[in-house]
């Protein structure tokens, strides 16, 4: 692998919380690696579990979901829903021997730029000493 | 909660329960697996006429339709409905019920210890020949039957939860003539009032087959540990779902599947030719029809803590995959977080539609 | 087909067949006469094949166009890549006949454009029973290899709607791959159509080849296998007579609809008989089974099964997938082909050919099916109509 690898992180970004964490992050002017590539959506629980599979099998070296805080969900509930459903997701990752350390679910505030930018970086890191996620070859999917 | 004991095949005896409920008019209709012929067909019959009773085979150990599905079209039933089903049957439809898929109002659950049932291929193909002489000497002395579906092997919840009526036939010695019948619920006891035969207060003890649960439990963690190729990953899915024609037949048949429209067969997952294009330029080759792998993981994901273990799914594949033994593998983890026990009770909630507060955090960086 | 004697070129392969349209493959994208192509690939288990659309060299290396079994029809890979349109690359597809005609009907009916895409045909030995396969891919690659070194159709260990399929070999695509009857080794590649010709001068394959032979050899294995197919299908029409007939032909249905979901024409994302329209209320249920003393689940089986052969059989290429995927062994293609060389010669329609003719059901004259005509007027006779 050559070393300027960027890997593909798709990131599931909470309108609320973890997206406007991100702009702030951006407005600070702190850096977080291009890696990420946020998807906005209207709460953590939008998205469906099958999502995240679907980024995880159409080559996404990682894949990021973030949402608020518990008890700060602009829908009041939303993100314990997708924390049971997250969990049922790694777990099935799990089960299969998939490599679970690939999805990550962060609760980022709209308040917490340089978390953002810390989840960012740490789990680029994490993704880029994994390598490039083996399914990407994987012709018969 | 009492118990009766008849002198008779349970097979018999059960007939003669449901002639009583019938003729007496405690329900209206009964429903249960039925021989079409000898060669091995059979249906389901919804009856009510006393006279149509003679062709129910109650515990037929094959699985020709599932009844939780089946349940789902005659519910809520204005009539008193009085069904036999097998405990996975059951399990599922309490998960239907869940689901707002039907309920159990008005219905008499009459189930057994279930011994198992055989692949669906293999009886159609003569359950009347040699298949079935050891099966019911394999129920009394509490042995794995050979020829069962590899998901019945592997069952440990063969004593039905929530039965009205339990028949038991594990570890019952002399079937022949002994059938023991266990009632479960009040309405149980009021309806089979008259029914005749000894009866006692006893409630089914689980020692009974203790040993079948057992070996089942062995076989479950062979199961378990062998059908999935070495550490998994996603060569290892390939590997078993490589040979998928894509039909769906599986989650058409599964009990839990509800849903009229799936997701994996919408518009959502519809693609231009320029997106197989870009992919091809970037992988140098892809499969065609798409998402076979996303299809089985993501059906996992959307049911497999809900899976009652009935095998159906594999019964209906065309390729011989073992889909029910791995859905079952991973539902059992999926479950387990959850504390859930699929079709335990009616009152608890499925897990993704609740949840406390405070939970899970190791999947979560808070 | 024109009537003057057709030219062809001539590839030869130690290999046979398979091995000549493996090497068409790799010249078609090493001169850049296609962008990329569509074929069988082996899975990696090694215990089934796929659809795989391919331009890297290693993955065509590995490709086996001409695949023992058939695990989902062709025309269904066809219609997930070209549902929405064409494309803008070119793409060689090698399929059987029957993946092809069912192609065709996919595109009048909107499912699949061919625009850019390359059709390939070939002499088709048959299928070996898609569930014979899985239970021992070792023995049936070893017998299909046999059967397609001979040079003929094969007879043994076929799938049932192969031993009766008259359109085995030249159809509406664009080139094809004639070998039956020709000298060991060789194969005629015969342009079909216009694109196909194209293809063969962009390559650079000669076209001096006389195939006459050919012609009568296939016409005559055609002339046995229609009598097969007469003799086969009114057998099974005789079975299925009457209610009682059909009744007892589906009565292993466990209603599981795989027949449905793996036949390339029925292309509904939400098929009526699973929808729900065609639910009915439970206490409507208990009255029709009070009414009958008793009634069977699953049900509607016959609903089902005549309901889809009234929706489809026009449409109905005989490729044989439903037998292939019902669990319960039903010879759902055999009934429903039987159905077929009912409905289509009623409307003198033949499934398959791409010769712009429309759909039966779209199109219709004032004037026209005699058979009606009487069956109406016999009736109103015997209602002793004034008119």
């Amino acid at each position: 692998m050559d070393k300027k690898y960027v890997p593909r992180i798709t990131s599931f970004l909470c309108k609320w919380c973890s997206y406007t964490g991100a702009d702030l992050a951006g407005t600070s002017r702190l850096q977080y690696p291009t890696a990420i590539i946020p998807i906005k959506v209207m709460c953590s629980s939008r998205v469906d579990p099958v999502f995240i599979l679907r980024a995880f099998l159409k080559g996404s070296d990682g894949v990021l979901l973030g949402g608020c805080h518990p008890g700060d969900c602009h829908y009041e509930t939303g993100n314990y829903h997708t924390r049971r459903r997250f969990a049922i997701v790694k777990t099935v990752f799990e089960s299969l021997g998939l490599e679970a350390e690939r999805i990550r679910l962060s609760w980022i505030s709209a308040s917490e730029g340089p978390k953002f930018a810390r989840v960012a970086n740490e789990f680029t890191e994490t993704i880029i000493a994994m390598g490039e996620n083996p399914v990407k070859k994987k012709i018969f999917l | 909660m009492s118990r009766i004991t008849l002198e008779s095949k349970p097979s018999d005896g059960v007939r003669e329960l449901l002639r009583h409920l019938l003729d007496k008019g405690k329900v209206s209709a009964v429903l249960a697996p039925r021989r079409l012929d000898d060669e091995g067909s059979l249906d389901l019959g919804f009856i009510t006429d006393r006279s149509e009773l003679d062709s129910i085979d109650p515990f037929a150990p094959v699985m020709i339709a599932n009844t939780a599905q089946v349940l789902s079209m005659i519910t809520p039933s204005s009539s008193k409905i009085a069904v036999v089903l097998k405990p996975c049957e059951l399990r599922g439809f309490v998960e239907r019920v869940k689901r707002e898929q039907g309920t159990l109002d008005n219905i008499l659950t009459i189930s057994c210890t279930c011994g198992g049932v055989f692949p669906l291929q293999k009886a159609v193909d003569g359950i009347t020949g040699g298949m079935t002489a050891n099966y019911y000497s394999d129920l009394s002395s509490e042995k794995i039957h050979a020829e069962i579906r590899e998901t019945c092997k592997a069952c440990e919840h063969f004593i039905p939860i929530n039965s009205d009526v339990t028949v038991s036939l594990v570890g019952e010695k002399d079937l022949d003539e002994n059938c023991q019948i266990y009632l479960n619920s009040k309405s149980a006891s009021e309806l089979l009032e008259g029914l005749g035969g000894e009866i006692d207060k006893k409630e089914y003890d689980p020692a009974i087959s203790a040993g079948l649960m057992k070996k089942r439990l062995a076989e479950k963690e062979r199961l378990f540990n062998s059908v999935f190729p070495g550490k998994g990953g996603i060569d290892a899915v390939i590997e078993i779902f490589g040979k998928c024609v894509g039909c769906h037949g599986c989650s058409r048949v599964c009990p839990i599947c509800y849903c009229v429209s799936c997701d994996f067969e919408s518009m959502n997952f519809d693609s231009d030719i320029a997106y197989y294009e870009k992919e091809l330029s970037q992988k140098g080759a892809l499969r065609l029809p798409p998402d076979t792998m996303l299809f089985h993981i993501g059906r996992m994901i959307h049911m497999s803590f809900s899976c009652v273990g009935c095998g159906l799914c594999s019964d209906v594949c065309p390729a011989d995959i073992p889909v029910a033994s791995v859905f079952k593998r991973t539902g059992d983890k999926t479950a387990s977080i959850f504390d859930y026990i699929p079709g335990r009770d009616l009152e608890e909630a499925i897990p993704v539609m609740v949840f406390k507060e405070e939970e899970f955090s190791r999947f979560v960086d808070e | 087909m024109n009537d003057t004697e057709r030219s062809a070129a001539r590839m030869r392969s130690p290999e046979g067949i398979r091995g000549s349209l493996h090497d068409f493959l790799k010249i078609a994208v090493d001169k850049g006469a296609v962008d990329s192509v569509l074929a069988p690939v082996k899975v990696p288990a090694e215990n089934s094949y796929a659809w795989i659309l391919m331009n890297d060299p290693a993955v065509i290396e590995s490709a086996s166009p001409v695949a023992p079994v058939m695990p989902v029809q062709g025309a269904k890979a066809l219609k997930s890549l070209t549902r929405k349109g064409k494309g803008e690359s070119r793409i060689l597809a090698v399929m059987r006949p029957c993946e092809i005609r069912a192609g065709i009907e996919l595109m009048k009916l909107n499912q699949v454009h061919f625009d850019n895409i390359v059709l390939v045909s070939y002499d088709c030995p048959g299928a070996v029973p898609f569930q014979d396969y899985v239970k021992d891919p070792g023995f049936s690659e070893e017998s299909f290899g046999k059967m397609i070194a001979s040079g003929r159709p094969g007879e043994e260990n076929i799938k049932p709607a192969c031993g009766i399929c008259t359109e085995f070999s030249i159809v509406d695509s664009d080139i094809h791959f004639g070998y039956f009857g020709v000298d060991e080794g060789s194969a005629f590649v015969i342009p079909v159509s216009e694109q196909g010709a194209e293809l063969l001068d962009a390559i650079g394959l000669d076209r001096d080849a006389k195939i006459a032979d050919w012609e009568s050899e296939i016409s005559s294995i055609r002339d046995k296998r229609t009598k097969k197919r007469t003799e086969t299908l009114s057998a099974a029409g005789e079975r299925i007579k009457g209610l009682d007939g059909l009744i007892n032909a589906f009565r292993k249905c466990i209603g599981c609809h795989n027949c449905m979901s793996v036949c390339p024409i029925c292309y509904c994302r939400q098929c009526y008989f699973d929808s729900e329209v065609s639910k009915k209320d439970p206490d409507f249920i208990f009255e029709i089974a009070e009414k009958r003393g008793a009634m069977a689940f699953p049900r509607d089986k016959v609903m089902f099964h005549a309901g889809r052969m009234t929706h489809m059989s026009l449409s109905c290429v005989s490729c044989g997938f439903c037998t292939d995927a019902c669990p319960t062994g039903i010879p759902v293609a055999e009934i429903f082909s039987y159905m077929a060389d009912i409905t289509q010669p009623t409307f003198e329609y033949i499934a398959g050919k791409n010769n712009g003719e429309p759909l039966p059901l779209r199109k219709f004259e004032k004037k026209e099916l005699p058979l009606v005509h009487e069956i109406v007027k016999s009736a109103e006779g015997e209602e002793g109509s004034d008119e």
